[in-house]
This record gives structure tokens, sequence and C-alpha cells, in this order.
């Protein structure tokens, strides 16, 4: 596996572990090169032929692909492996994080730094991020186990790196880098006083802008306090300067017009409809005049075809991303303009997924996210 | 490694299982078996490289010839250590039949039942 950097907050593997989060590493890139491609012969050679016998017509959505795939023996065993990995995923790395916690708790006390930490009891944390763990985290982002608990960030920083097949660069930052990138490319001048990053989790992209966009006042908010006290910890320990705090999105306490940009880098699909309309608004309400919305995102159904609708959905059904569904068919043009945003100001771009070197699981040129922007 | 200092602390047990409804793939037994399957893999593939590790460093450091491990004598000690290892182990390899017991175990009437026969 590429190494990812370590810093003072980073829960350091030991051999055994380390040579376990390796196996779950090589054995996903195995099953995305060498098992997963399998699943296009499966569908032409097999299924499509079959299911054209017995309708005298091909799938016409990917609900029709979804019914006869997921019984074919090989989509089956792939899918089956693939839901496996993502369990061994958090074992390997719950494990470092579990035998080291008390260690991490005492760092996060005695690091010095920059910026800030303002937790709120009272915040609820809402059915859409409760109801199941997204990507199979155990206990998710928000749940505590013992007092001013930071593993559910810890196990985050790690998980997800391994998620990424590290595709998300040694820093573990990479959806910042490209939301930066396709930010200064887009807005070059535009002057940032105060920024706001929602759901942020550990923070891994915010902290990222505020090492870059030095002039600025980051703040980041999100429901999960073990992920904001991780995040917070980690920001000081790689240099970053940005305010946390734990607030829902959906509804903060920043007075109205008060920040220049809003972000948020794949928050969306995991939230609801009406909590889409909301976070709209939240942002409509919080931004200056002239001030830009940015949400990164996964891929819309848009332009897919049945059999690629369907692979794309692999996660909503097996990895506890249930809204992404819901989100793939909304009219985010039309969220904005309710929300207040002129339609002529509203744009999705699609943003390329290399952010450095070419060499990354993501940077296939034909991968891109989507970004929604609106200009207030 | 630091945390080792920590061990008279006593430990915090993080969650495990993701809450969700979890998909069926062929039927429950058939994944149990692949999920221990897969695991075994990984434990084996863990064991290897521990192996590696320490090969290359007995030749490196010329601790001892790769023969001598053929003659090596358990101590009971070793034993104690080895047999808790084992049992960790087994657990890691049979989690997915755990799960259910668990899951059994907090349904209406069966809760709590005697596990032994």
């Amino acid at each position: 596996m590429i190494p990812q950097n370590m810093h003072t907050m980073f829960a350091k593997p030991n051999h055994d572990e380390a040579s376990r989060q390796d196996f779950v590493n090589d054995f996903r890139v195995h099953l995305a090169a060498k098992v997963f491609p399998g699943a296009f012969p499966a569908y032409f050679n097999r299924v499509l032929p079959s299911f054209i016998k017995a309708q005298g017509r091909e799938p016409k959505d990917r609900h029709e692909v979804r019914k006869v795939m997921t019984k074919d023996s090989y989509y089956q065993l792939w899918s089956a492996m693939q839901r496996n990995s993502q369990e061994m995923i958090w074992d390997s790395v719950i494990d470092s994080v579990e035998r080291q916690l008390p260690d991490l708790l005492e760092k996060a006390k005695d690091l010095n730094g920059k910026g800030s930490l303002t937790l709120n009891p009272n915040v609820i944390v809402p059915k859409y991020h409760d109801a199941a763990d997204i990507h199979l985290q155990p206990g998710a982002y928000h749940t505590d186990s013992i007092t001013d608990d930071l593993a559910a960030g810890a196990v985050y920083d790690r998980g997800t790196y391994i998620y990424s097949m590290g595709g998300l660069g040694p820093a573990n930052d990479g959806l910042g880098r490209i939301l930066r990138e396709f930010f200064r490319k887009q807005f070059p001048d535009k002057k940032v006083e105060r920024a706001l990053d929602m759901g942020c989790t550990i923070g891994g992209s915010v902290t990222y802008w505020s090492t870059k966009e030095t002039g600025t006042e980051f703040h980041a908010i999100d429901v999960g306090a073990p992920c904001l006290r991780y995040g917070h910890a980690r920001a000081k320990a790689v240099g970053g300067n940005v305010h946390f705090s734990q607030q829902n999105a959906e509804k903060t306490n920043f007075p109205d017009a008060s920040f220049d940009i809003v972000t948020s880098h794949i928050l969306l699909h995991e939230t609801s409809v009406q909590a889409i309309q909301s976070i709209f608004n939240e942002c409509y309400r919080l931004l200056k005049p002239g001030g830009v919305m940015m949400h990164l995102d996964l891929p819309q159904v848009f332009g897919q075809n049945p059999l690629e609708g369907f692979l794309w959905e692999w996660e909503i059904y097996n990895n506890n991303e249930h809204f992404y569904g819901q989100l793939r068919e909304l009219d985010l043009a039309e969220v904005a303009k309710k929300a207040g945003f002129d339609p002529a100001k509203f744009k999705i771009h699609q943003v390329a997924s290399s952010w450095e070197d070419g060499q990354t699981p993501y940077s296939n040129e034909n991968f891109t996210f989507p970004v929604y922007v609106a200009v207030k | 490694m630091a945390a080792e200092k920590k061990d008279d602390k006593k430990p915090v047990k993080l969650p495990r299982t993701a809450k969700g409804k979890k998909p069926i793939y062929f039927d429950s037994t058939t994944d149990k078996l692949l999920s221990m399957v897969l695991t075994l893999m990984g434990e084996l593939s863990v064991m290897r490289d521990r192996l590696d590790t320490v090969e290359r460093l007995a030749e490196k450091k010329g601790v001892f010839k790769i023969g001598d491990v053929e003659n090596y004598e358990l101590s009971e000690e070793v034993n104690k250590i080895r047999t808790e290892r084992r049992a960790a182990y087994i657990a890691r390899v049979l989690k997915s039949v755990q799960d259910e017991l668990d899951a059994l175990q907090q349904q209406g009437d069966g809760m709590n039942v005697d596990l032994a026969p």
C-alpha cells in the first residue's frame, strides 16, 4: 500500500495490524482491477442474452438490470467479497485505534496549534445519519465510547484511506485538493475572508484548504463529536487553522451573510431530500452577496446507461449509502432555485478526479466528481 | 509501542459491528463461510509477512539459522502465550457466527438462554 502520512494523531499500526491493513488494501485493489471488470462479460454474455430471450427486448433502466444481475453467480460473488472487504477495513483499523486510544487522548490534550473546537451536546444526530452506520463504520461518526472520545475520527482517517486504496493521497485530503483547485480556476481573484465547510467529519479537506488560503478564517461543522475532536487535534498536528463546531448543516448559529464561500466534500449523498433543501437554504442565508456555494459529491444517474447506472448503485444497497439513490435523480437546480439562488447563477461542473500525479486509483480521466455551484 | 505502557489501564472497547441491514448474497450460512475464508486469507497473509520479517532480521543480524527453527522446544510460558493468541485468532475468523449469536440472544424468548448443551 502507498504509505499514508504519519502525524501526531495518527494511530500507527503495529507490525501485524499494518500487515492486516495492507492485505485489505491489496485485496480491494485485486477486487477492483481483476474481479469487478468481470461484471461486464457476465452481463453482456450471459445476463443480457437471457433477458432478451425472455422479454424480447433489453432492460429499460438500471432497476431492471438490478433484478437480473443480482441473481448472477459471478456478480453475487464479487458483491459479497466487496462487502466483506469493507467490513475488513474497519476491523483492521479499529485494532490499532482501540489499542492506542488512551495515548491518542493524551496527545490530543497536549497538542498546541491554531484553530478551535466548540462542542454542543444538545445537537441531535439526524435520523439519516443514525439509522444505519454510513460506509459500515461501526458506530459511524458520532458514537462516543469514552469521555472526550475521538476514536471514530482516528478510525475514519485510516479507514477512508484504505477504502480509497490511497486514492485521496498520502495526506488523505484529495477531495479538498480537487475542490480548491477547481475554485481557484473558476474564481482566481475571489477574496475569501471567511469560509465554512459543512459535514466536515475529521476536516481532512478543510484543513488542507486552511494551509493554502492562509488569509481566510475557516469554520467547519459536523454533527459527530468524536470526529470533530479528532479533526481539531489532527488540524493542529498538520499545521492547519480551522474553527470546528458541532452543528447540523441544515440550521447553523452563524449570522446571515457571514461567509464568502460555503463548501461540502461528499456530504450531500449522506443526507435526505428535505435535508438537502434545508442545507441549500442555509447556504443562501449564510453567503454574502457574491458569495459562492460549492458542493462536491458523487455522480448522478443522468447520462449513464442502464448497466452503468446499476453498477454505480452498489454502495446504496451494500454499503449503507441509502440516500445516494435519491440524490442521483434529484433536480438540484430546482433545489437551488427554491433556496433563493438565481437559476442563471447555478451550474453543475464535472471535475476531473486526478489531483496530483495521475497515479492514484481515482485518477482515471473518465471519472469525474460533480460540483454543484451557485453564486449568491 | 507507546501503547504498551498503558496496559494497566482498563481497555476501551470500540463498536465492531455496523448498524444497518446486512444483505444476503447466497444464503446466510454460505455468506458466513465466505467471510471466514476471506478472513483466513487475510490472517495467513499477516502471518507470512511476520515470518518474512523474522527470517530477514535473523539472517541480517546473524541471530540463528533457519534450521534452528525445526529444533525449537516449546516452553510452558510460550505455550500459554500461543494458546491465548490462537483463541483471539479463532474469534476473529468466526466473527460472523458470533454476530449472529449476539443477535439471537437479544431476541424475545431466546434472551440469555444458557448456551451450554
